[in-house]
């Protein structure tokens, strides 16, 4: 190599860099075009609806122009933005590919003019576009007055790349964490984690109009006009207002943030792309943590297969990543949704059933909870007898859990609906139902495996498997509730002849009804699992 | 050896086609018993589908097997205690530490406590798992799976164990380990059927081979037979299957390092 040659590759200065990562980015934005036409039709339905949706919010800013305290709303929105954008790539890593530096550290590149190309490339997309209208949305319709709208122009700028800056730096600050095996867990569990951060929105959007106006938001902002980026925002106001020295520090705020952003940004990319890759580091450095061999609960468990499907499947829901979504919404929703209809004053103690109904359901597709690693289990599962005492420790495992919780759960709605009289027969039912899915959901199993894919937060089913999936679903719940049905058929004969005094039967009744279920269940599946071992090891497989 | 002994596995007719594609052609094979067997073939030879037919994790369309004088599909409860599978391209329960795996899969067999915790703790210091045995399977790397696989697939102490791959993607220590404890296992007596299409490995490790191509068998016996008058395995096999060296064309004489 020349000298001139090897001083181009060594040192590519920004003007021909970003260029090639804008190109790079569109090229990525092209592609997004170029996949199945199901998934196509995602992205182009996706790209209509978030335009559909900045087009209402900026009429809607618009239209707000004017009404009291205004800016409030404003700064707040700026900081919550800032606040999203930091967050959601930590979760979507894999959603922008630019965002992964490690992909370039081969490349002979340098710091500033990689900054530089990468915060270009990521003004480019339809989460930039999105964030623009928002902002220049609250411009106009915070600036009253030629001051203020030169000092939004500023405001723009500086909340838009505030923004980006700094997702870019966190994302690239825990590049590590997001790479690593616990950063894939933190994003199965995102799902979760967006739909609790929902149910918190949309309390704050009940509260505000319960407030009836946007001066309840007036403290809140006070705080946020000196938070980055919300502090450009705000500027736009107090320029409005004549205090210009107010406005200006608040820009001047800002533009340090950024500053300070940038270099956090570039400070970590040269990090990371000079630093030994973190597999490595990991295993290098990783102290040995113990887990607690034999725990109090491994000690209190039954010896044999028993306790250790039992112990296996307990671990399995914290553990994994998966199984941990699944039993956290069912945990939650099973006292969320009667809680929340009895709060509103139209709750009936019935709702109560959501709590064993979402609890039984876990007992659905357990060989599918288990992936391909079922063969472990396929190979230690010769007779009939086998395969039953497998099913019955993991509904054990599963009761463990279930019944206190359906036991608390509905004394609780019965303790906020008042209606402690129909407890003993809503217990009886709970009981009852949790068994019957019991014995159902051991029964699909057996019959209808499929496979849970395993990376994905929002996947939970093979996309070849669908039908079986819902076959087992609805089949397992309508089988449910005909088994119920005598118990259902008694409860409501009780009610039409007024015997509300012989209403308290139908709790031990109920109980014993749905341990009877549960076992007929197990015992008829117990066989159809060893009859069909291979064939539920490639259902479960696919993932 | 002594040839008196009855073979550990008798295949005879396995047949295994998935939609069109035919897998496994009627493979035929006996297995002697306490040697250290190689099946050997290219990727896509029928290898996984056979030896997951023959130990249970996949249901052949025809034909049977026999381990022990024991039928796998029609006496479950004879064959799944004699035998130790490592099957290639299956998950562990990874979201369990590495004791935690073995402590598990020792109750599922049906071993007492104690006993478990002993024999774990033997086969982790013999894998060179000790310092690994509280991590999460899931935080293994490839050659650390396949050593607690292996210890998995020990636990029992089985007759035959068969291995898919074992030494894929797995570095040369942790193969010198493997290759150890494998030695130590035959040595007693015991059986083992491994898959490679590795020949050199083939050719260190085994006694006794079976080589396997388009999902057939090719050739099988002691490896001097097979190996015949051929200069290694390697050159005997790509005999059997008939592969010719492509012609290295010039296509790709720009290719060299240095020029520019």
């Amino acid at each position: 190599m020349n000298s001139t040659s090897q001083k181009q590759v060594a040192r590519p200065g920004a003007a021909s860099l970003t260029p090639v990562f804008v190109r790079l980015k569109l090229s990525l934005l092209r592609n997004g075009l170029r996949q199945s036409s199901g998934r196509k039709a995602v992205y182009i339905t996706s790209i209509v609806l978030v335009a559909l949706f900045t087009a209402l919010q900026l009429l809607g800013l618009t239209a707000l122009r004017g009404t009291a305290h205004l800016a409030a709303l404003t700064t707040l929105l700026a900081v919550v933005l800032a606040l999203g954008w930091a967050v959601v790539p930590l979760f979507f890593a894999s959603g922008d590919e630019t965002l992964d530096p490690t992909r370039l550290v081969m490349l002979p590149l340098r710091p500033v003019p990689l900054v530089t190309a990468l915060l270009t490339a990521s003004l480019i997309g339809v989460g930039p576009a999105f964030t623009f209208a928002i902002i220049v949305g609250s411009v106009i319709a915070t600036a009253h007055g030629a001051a203020a709208a030169v000092v939004g122009v500023f405001a723009v700028v500086l909340t838009l790349l505030v923004c980006l800056a700094l997702a870019r730096a966190v994302a690239t600050a825990n590049v590590r964490l997001l790479t690593s095996r616990r950063g894939r867990d933190l994003a199965v569990l995102s799902g979760l984690i967006i739909g609790v951060g929902m149910q918190f929105v949309s309390l704050g959007v009940r509260k505000l109009g319960a407030a009836g106006g946007l001066h309840a938001l007036v403290p809140v902002a006070d705080v946020l006009r000196w938070v980055p980026p919300g502090s450009a925002m705000d500027a736009v106001r107090a320029a409005g207002d004549g205090s210009y020295g107010a406005a200006v520090a608040e820009l001047a705020l800002s533009a340090g943030a950024l500053a300070l952003l940038l270099w956090w940004w570039q400070r970590s990319l040269t990090r990371l792309m000079t630093a030994p890759d973190s597999s490595t580091l990991q295993a290098a450095t990783q102290p040995d943590k113990a887990r607690a061999g034999r725990s109090g609960l491994a000690g209190a468990l039954p010896a044999g297969r028993t306790g250790a499907v039992m112990l296996r499947s307990l671990r399995y829901i914290w553990r994994d990543p998966k199984t941990k979504t699944a039993w956290m919404s069912s945990l939650t929703l099973g006292v969320l949704v009667p809680m929340l209809n009895a709060a509103q004053g139209h709750g009936s103690l019935y709702f109560a059933f959501f709590a064993p109904a979402l609890l039984g359901m876990q007992m659905y597709n357990q060989f599918g909870q288990d992936t391909s690693a079922f063969w472990m289990v396929l190979q230690t599962i010769a007779s009939p007898r086998d395969a039953y005492v497998e099913l019955r420790a993991r509904a054990y495992a599963l009761s463990l859990i279930a019944v206190p919780y359906v036991l608390i759960a509905v004394t609780g709605v019965a303790a906020v609906t008042g209606a402690w009289r129909s407890l003993p027969e809503v217990l009886g039912m709970s009981f009852a139902m949790l068994g019957a899915l019991l014995g159902t959901g051991a029964m699909t199993s057996a019959l209808f495996p499929y496979s849970i894919p395993q990376g994905s937060g929002f996947k939970n089913v093979a996309p070849s498997q669908v039908g079986i999936a819902w076959l087992s679903l609805f089949g397992g719940l309508i089988a449910g509730a005909v088994i119920c049905s005598p118990l259902i058929a008694l409860t409501i004969w009780l009610h039409v002849s007024g015997e509300f005094g012989q209403m308290w039967i139908l709790l031990p009744l109920g109980a014993v009804y749905g341990l009877g279920a549960a076992w007929a269940g197990l015992r008829l599946a117990g066989p159809r699992v060893v009859a069909r071992l291979p064939e539920i090891l490639l259902a479960v497989s696919k993932g | 050896m002594d040839q008196g002994r009855a073979p550990a596995v008798r295949i005879e007719g396995l047949w295994k086609q998935f939609g069109q594609q035919v897998a496994v052609a009627g493979v035929d094979l006996e297995l002697p018993a306490g040697q250290f067997i190689g099946l050997v073939g290219p990727n896509g030879a029928g290898k996984t589908t056979t030896l997951s037919m023959v130990t249970g994790l996949l249901r052949p369309d025809s034909g049977r097997v026999e381990i022990g004088g024991h039928d796998v599909w029609s006496d479950p409860v004879a064959v799944k205690s004699r035998i130790g599978v490592l099957p290639e391209g299956l998950r562990l329960f990874e979201r369990l530490s590495g004791r935690e795996l073995l402590e598990y899969t020792g109750r599922l067999r049906g071993l007492p406590g104690d006993e478990v915790d002993r024999r774990a703790t033997q086969l982790l210091d013999v894998l060179d798992l000790a310092v690994a045995q509280h991590k999460l399977v899931v935080d293994y790397s490839t050659g650390m799976r396949k050593k607690i696989g292996l210890a998995a697939a020990l636990l029992h102490n089985p007759e035959v164990l068969f291995l898919d791959e074992p030494f894929e993607g797995v570095d040369p220590v942790s193969a010198q380990t493997i290759r150890g404890v494998l030695e130590r296992y035959t040595a007693s007596g015991a059986t083992v059927v491994f898959s490679s299409h590795v020949m050199e490995l083939v050719e260190s490790l085994c006694s006794w081979v079976a080589v396997m191509a388009a999902g057939r068998i090719r050739a099988q016996g002691p490896l001097a037979e097979v190996r015949g008058a051929a200069a290694s395995l390697q050159a005997a096999f790509l005999e059997l299957v008939g592969a010719q060296r492509t012609a290295s064309g010039d296509n790709l004489d720009w290719l060299g390092g240095g020029a520019r």
